[in-house]
């Protein structure tokens, strides 16, 4: 039986049940205990599982990671939650050096099967340092897959597959989904395969590349280009590493233009990738540029309104690119 | 001897190891026979990369081998060595073969890691010595993370992690202790206080005399043992060790001691004056060690010429097998990125 569920219930159903059904996981991270995570991913695991297996940390994420990383190697499976963001970096060295590396630098002798999961994204008036995304300083390190979902059905599959994955998978979750993403969520047990790319809306004119909270802004986008009469293609990039080349390539090649829509900043971000894929692989089938609409390449999203707003990606610059990218 | 915190190292007897008269003479002998093996390993290792035979560098703990063996020795098969660059040495007294130890330094297929890791960054997974990074104090951090596993485990196995006098200064450093602390966890921190990261001294790490007193804000015990002494570390690290087995959580012990050589291979170590390390090598701890077990009617010349031709024969052999063994194959550079 499926029901309506909020992409945060789905996501707190998903630890539910698989704490539940494997005693191996356990769940560490800051405020995620008696108070239930600062957005309540978390709420009810503590009463239910008790300190040892909901576990509040010390507020260091570097030791967050490690103890993740060390439980994970001697077989347990645990889920460590970066409140934000904005606070991974002093963990960068353990998710870096030690999660994506010890599986090769051991040769398979040591494994690494930890869940990540890090809350991100702008448009909450957040400011500089709880809007972040830093999707991208991840996706460059082999060895890690990244996920991003966009629905409350991913959220619970996808998070289902990243704890049962044998990698160490960080799972990133815009906050702006948290409690705008509603949709039909099974009741029971079922993964959303780590890889594939999902279409959300077949069109033959053009291709949108995004993921995350993004998806559902370019849905808005595709179904105001579709009174101009032009059918976009929406592709949800789901996960970032590793990519579903086959599935990117696939839509490009049907509707022989790509828009790439995401929110962090612009160079050498997610899209400089997809675009480059697309361009390598996939260049006679195109029939115009391929474009980015991104944030700007300023340090972070500041907090002033007009200022946030300058940074955040809409409609209306969506619609504006899929406008003059159509007139090719 | 063990000393409390506060003792510095010049109050320590230079010439002399302690003694522990009720050990068996078994017992005595195995620790010195480690020690000689680690030092006749290592001292191997060192030439082998003067005459080119492998690339990278090496890390020699030629000085420190009682830190290594005495806070090593007694560990069990399923116990966990979280080492550092200068550790390839604690893979041995693990009981790793020795042809691994040095098919790693040659890089070959034959290595536990197959090739990947620099020469002297070995982990022996079979024996759960971690596969060192080379980031500083980062196996204080994974070693922890493994203690909080083991105790959800409820298993009484412990985690000896090494590592340098620099890594106190690091951040990794406090999260890892203190999160032990916090949690009580099966691990024992070794801190090879040889007074130099790589050309910076002590007085540049630290405002304090004895780095053991840092346990002290994580609210666990913290020691200071003169290094050198095998003794001293052995029955420190037991004490420690049966801690962490019962459940009652960490110890740091700091081991004043001393690397003959410079922080690799290619330091000539010009930063120190020759009279300190002079003065350190007659305070080494096989021959302090040698002493005692002599005086005890423990060992004599015979002894120690038949372990020592022992031990190099030993080293031949793997040594010649890491000769031999072939190198990977280029192919297998993308194998084991994913699970």
């Amino acid at each position: 039986m499926a029901r309506s569920l909020n992409f945060i219930d789905a996501l707190n159903e998903a630890l539910h049940q698989e704490m539940e059904r494997d005693e191996r996981v356990f769940l560490l991270g800051e405020d995620i205990g008696v108070s239930g995570g600062v957005f309540k991913a978390t709420a009810g695991l503590y009463d239910k599982f008790g300190e040892e297996r909901v576990m509040d940390t010390p507020l260091a994420e570097g030791i967050i990671i490690a103890a993740a990383i060390g439980s994970a190697m001697v077989g347990l499976r645990p889920i460590a939650e970066i409140q934000f963001t904005d606070f991974v970096t002093p963990a960068m060295d353990q998710i870096i050096q030690q999660a994506a590396k010890i599986r090769y630098r051991s040769a398979g002798g040591f494994d690494c099967p930890i869940t990540v999961r890090i809350c991100c994204g702008g448009g909450v008036s957040g400011g500089l340092y709880h809007s972040q995304e830093n999707a991208a300083w991840f996706v460059h390190e082999p060895g890690l897959k990244v996920v991003m979902p966009s629905t409350a059905y991913d959220a619970k599959g996808m998070m289902l597959a990243a704890i049962r994955d044998p990698n160490p998978v960080i799972f990133f979750e815009h906050k702006k989904l948290y409690r705008t993403a509603k949709g039909d969520v099974p009741e029971g047990d079922y993964v959303v395969p780590i890889g594939p790319v999902a279409v959300r809306r077949e069109g033959k004119d053009m291709t949108v590349l995004t993921y995350g909270f993004m998806t559902q802004v370019a849905l808005d986008a595709a179904e105001e280009m579709a009174k101009q009469g032009v059918d976009v293609e929406v592709v949800d990039v789901r996960t970032l590493n590793p990519l579903d080349k086959d599935g990117i390539l696939a839509s490009v090649r049907k509707t022989s233009k790509c828009l790439i829509v995401h929110e962090d900043k612009r160079t050498m971000g997610i899209g400089a990738e997809l675009a480059a894929i697309v361009a390598e692989e996939a260049f006679e089938d195109l029939d115009g540029p391929i474009v980015r609409i991104t944030g700007p390449d300023i340090p972070a999203i500041p907090f002033s309104p007009p200022l946030e707003k300058f940074f955040l990606v809409n409609k209306e610059k969506i619609v504006a690119a899929m406008e003059s990218l159509a007139k090719y | 001897m063990t000393t409390k915190t506060g003792r510095s190292v010049a109050e320590m007897e230079p010439e002399k190891a302690s003694q522990s008269a009720s050990q068996s003479s078994e017992l005595l002998l195995g620790l010195y026979r480690s020690m000689l093996k680690c030092r006749m390993c290592d001292e191997k290792a060192r030439v082998l990369f003067k005459q080119s035979k492998y690339g990278g560098n090496f890390y020699s703990a030629v000085g420190q081998e009682a830190t290594e063996v005495g806070a090593a020795y007694t560990l069990r098969d399923d116990d966990w060595i979280a080492p550092s660059h200068r550790d390839w040495i604690s893979n041995i007294i693990k009981g790793a073969p020795l042809k691994f130890c040095y098919a790693q330094l040659f890089a070959k297929a034959t290595s536990p890691d197959r090739g990947r890791s620099s020469p002297a960054h070995m982990g022996y997974p079979p024996l759960n010595v971690i596969t060192p990074a080379s980031s500083i104090a980062g196996q204080l951090n994974v070693g922890t993370g493994v203690a909080l596993g083991l105790k959800k485990l409820g298993r009484d196995t412990v985690v000896v992690a090494f590592f340098g006098d620099g890594a106190t200064s690091i951040g990794g450093f406090h999260e890892a202790l203190n999160f032990a602390g916090v949690h009580r966890l099966p691990i024992i921190y070794v801190c090879q206080n040889n007074l130099w990261a790589e050309s910076v001294p002590l007085r540049l790490q630290t405002a304090v005399t004895d780095l053991s007193v840092k346990a002290q804000a994580y609210g666990f015990p913290g020691v200071t043992v003169d290094g050198n002494d095998i003794m001293a570390v052995y029955d420190a690290s037991v004490r420690a060790i049966a801690r962490a087995r019962a459940g009652e959580g960490p110890t740091l012990i700091e081991c004043k001691t001393y690397r003959w050589y410079g922080h690799s291979e290619i330091d000539p170590a010009k930063y120190r004056i020759k009279e300190e390390v002079e003065a350190w090598k007659k305070k080494e701890p096989i021959g302090r060690f040698e002493k005692v077990l002599v005086e005890q009617k423990l060992l004599n010349d015979q002894k120690k010429a038949a372990m020592a031709a022992e031990i190099t024969a030993e080293i031949d052999e793997a040594v010649e097998f890491a000769e031999k063994s072939p190198y990977p194959d280029a192919s297998e550079a993308t194998d084991f990125v994913w699970a």
